[in-house]
């Protein structure tokens, strides 16, 4: 009979817990900004870091490193005084987008220039490259075809009225290879492009913006990808063409009552050595 | 060729055969060992073990990039002594309990109970952390507002180790000899009395040897604490903030790191491979002690 008591004690305080954790969390100004932020291996990292102007900074104290861009959406999504940033095609309605200097991150916003937190996904190739297999890769990404799968995995477009690809009667293999960042939307483009082109193979390999240059300048591969703007310093003989803008949203809890955030102030938060413009609680932000 | 030869063949065969399963583990360890310190123990040296070790910043995205993991062999250590204190606590006194405070018909439900939490793949511990203990302790507990850190951690590896540590002390509880309990009863020692002041103390060293055996699974664990450590590289200076252990620094990395950061990472294994080799030696040295004196008894 004891037993049986201490086990329904045991058992309603469990669930006690569970209902707090679960309904418990509200929105309060007074407390600290929870920083997320990502691994250092991350490309969305590196050029979110750069964008607001703390490139080669290391993290801030007290961050939470979130492993991947779920892991990053779990925690904003959970606590209530989080925020974060993450790839805008990857976002969901689950949390709240804040507006970057009164803009909204949108595709529209992204394409005009607007919204400023995007870099340019592009692929660095050799003019005299582009025959054969490579043209008609070439080709395809410039086409309508490669613009809807671009569109559908949330990137942003940058090629204006596209044709319908052409298929050839070409046999080979195109090699790619570059930014991780690149790499998801390359692997869906690469997939769709041997669909129409049965007898041309495309092989994408990761490796790095950097090693995009170095392959696209040593021939190595037809295309290296970047996932940062064009310096032609790195690879003196190539060109480049941006195949999609890809946008970083920065995000919060939806229970947050902030719409809108300045650049000023997001480097405030993520800056090691914001001394005494460091931003500690919410209401420091205006919220 | 004769049969007798035959045999003698298979016989040679299937001796070969068990020598090479036997040697297999001590190759992997000795494989193990010899990557370990062939690719790790060079950077530590190069960048200097006093500033390894001792070093309290870790950058690898600066320019000058500086490897310090002083901050997280801080980090381990604490998360270590605390979960160990919260298991041992529980673990300890369950035990016993199950040896001679519960009705009989109690025991085996406890200790199978108990076994199945030794069951749990690590990565469950992690979930539930994540999704239970950070936000309790973030919205209830935490007066910075923080609920990874060292705390939750301990709190997830504290259940982690349970079971280790009741099994362990209940068997070293149950091999000191009845005769013990029953002298001190008819001495008229309470049932209290005789637990306590007579057959803990007896069993002091078995208990110990679970101590330090809980102590290697804390100190080596990854996957939960890595959910629920936070991954700052700060130092620690409260229980409630993010912090990374020299288990989570490497796990963090070792996927996107690329040449010396990704060397450095090695040789946090190092390190945490000569933390656990110390334990182990100090957990066989204890069993020795406790063999001799079981010995000596008889």
């Amino acid at each position: 009979m004891k037993k049986l008591v201490k086990a329904i004690v045991a058992i309603i305080a469990v669930a006690a817990m569970l209902t707090m954790t679960a309904c418990g969390a509200s929105f309060d100004a007074n407390k600290n900004v929870t920083v997320v932020t990502r691994g250092d291996g991350s490309g969305t990292k590196s050029a979110f870091m750069e964008i607001i102007g703390l490139k080669g900074k290391k993290d801030i104290a007290g961050a939470i490193i979130a492993a991947d861009t779920a892991a990053v959406l779990v925690e904003v999504k959970g606590n209530p005084h989080a925020i974060a940033y993450d790839s805008l095609g990857y976002c969901t309605d689950e949390v709240k987008k804040l507006k970057v200097n009164g803009v909204e991150a949108t595709v529209e916003n992204i394409k005009n220039g607007s919204y400023k937190i995007s870099r340019p996904l592009s692929v660095v190739y050799k003019e005299g490259n582009m025959t054969g297999v490579n043209k008609a890769f070439y080709d395809f990404l410039l086409s309508k075809n490669a613009q809807e799968i671009i569109s559908a995995n949330g990137y942003v477009t940058n090629v204006e009225n596209p044709a319908d690809y052409v298929k050839t009667d070409l046999s080979g293999a195109v090699a790619i290879s570059g930014s991780t960042s690149f790499y998801p939307l390359m692997t869906e483009l690469a997939k769709a492009f041997e669909n129409v082109e049965k007898s041309i193979t495309v092989t994408v390999k990761g490796g790095g913006s950097g090693t995009g240059y170095k392959d696209a300048e040593n021939g190595i591969s037809a295309f290296g990808m970047i996932s940062e703007v064009f310096t032609q310093s790195k690879a003196e003989s190539c060109t480049y063409h941006t195949a999609a803008l890809d946008g970083i949203a920065v995000i919060v809890n939806k229970a947050n009552t902030m719409e809108s955030i300045t650049m000023e102030q997001l480097k405030n938060i993520y800056d090691v050595d914001a001394g005494e413009n460091a931003v500690k609680t919410w209401k420091q932000l205006g919220a | 060729m004769n049969s007798y030869s035959l045999g003698k063949h298979k016989e040679r065969a299937v001796k070969g055969a068990f020598v090479f399963c036997a040697a297999f583990s001590i190759i992997a360890l000795l494989i193990i060992t010899a990557f370990l310190f062939i690719s790790g123990a060079p950077f530590i040296v190069k960048t200097g073990v006093f500033k390894f070790l001792f070093g309290t910043n870790w950058d690898t995205v600066s320019e000058t990039p500086s490897y310090g993991i002083f901050p997280m062999i801080l980090s381990s250590l604490y998360v270590t002594a605390l979960s160990v204190l919260i298991g041992v606590t529980i673990g300890l006194f369950t035990a016993i309990a199950l040896y001679k405070f519960l009705p009989k018909k109690a025991v085996p439900v406890i200790r199978q109970t108990v076994n199945l939490l030794a069951g749990i793949p690590s990565v469950i511990f992690g979930l539930f952390g994540l999704k239970i203990i950070v936000p309790f302790l973030r919205d209830y507990i935490s007066p910075t507002g923080v609920g990874y850190g060292i705390f939750a951690s301990s709190l997830v590896l504290g259940i982690m180790i349970l079971p280790t540590i009741v099994s362990i002390c209940l068997d070293s509880l149950e091999s000191v000899p009845k005769e013990y309990y029953e002298g001190a009863l008819a001495l008229g020692a309470t049932n209290e009395q005789a637990t306590f002041k007579v057959m803990l103390p007896a069993a002091k060293s078995g208990v110990l040897a679970g101590v330090v055996l809980a102590v290697g699974r804390a100190i080596g664990e990854t996957m939960a604490v890595i959910m629920v450590i936070g991954g700052s590289t700060d130092m620690p200076t409260s229980l409630f903030q993010s912090v990374r252990t020299l288990t989570a620094n490497i796990a963090m990395g070792a996927m996107d790191l690329t040449g010396d950061s990704f060397t450095a990472l090695i040789s946090t294994g190092v390190v945490l491979f000569v933390f656990t080799l110390l334990l182990n030696v100090s957990f066989s040295l204890l069993k020795k002690e406790k063999k001799e004196k079981a010995e000596k008894k008889k």
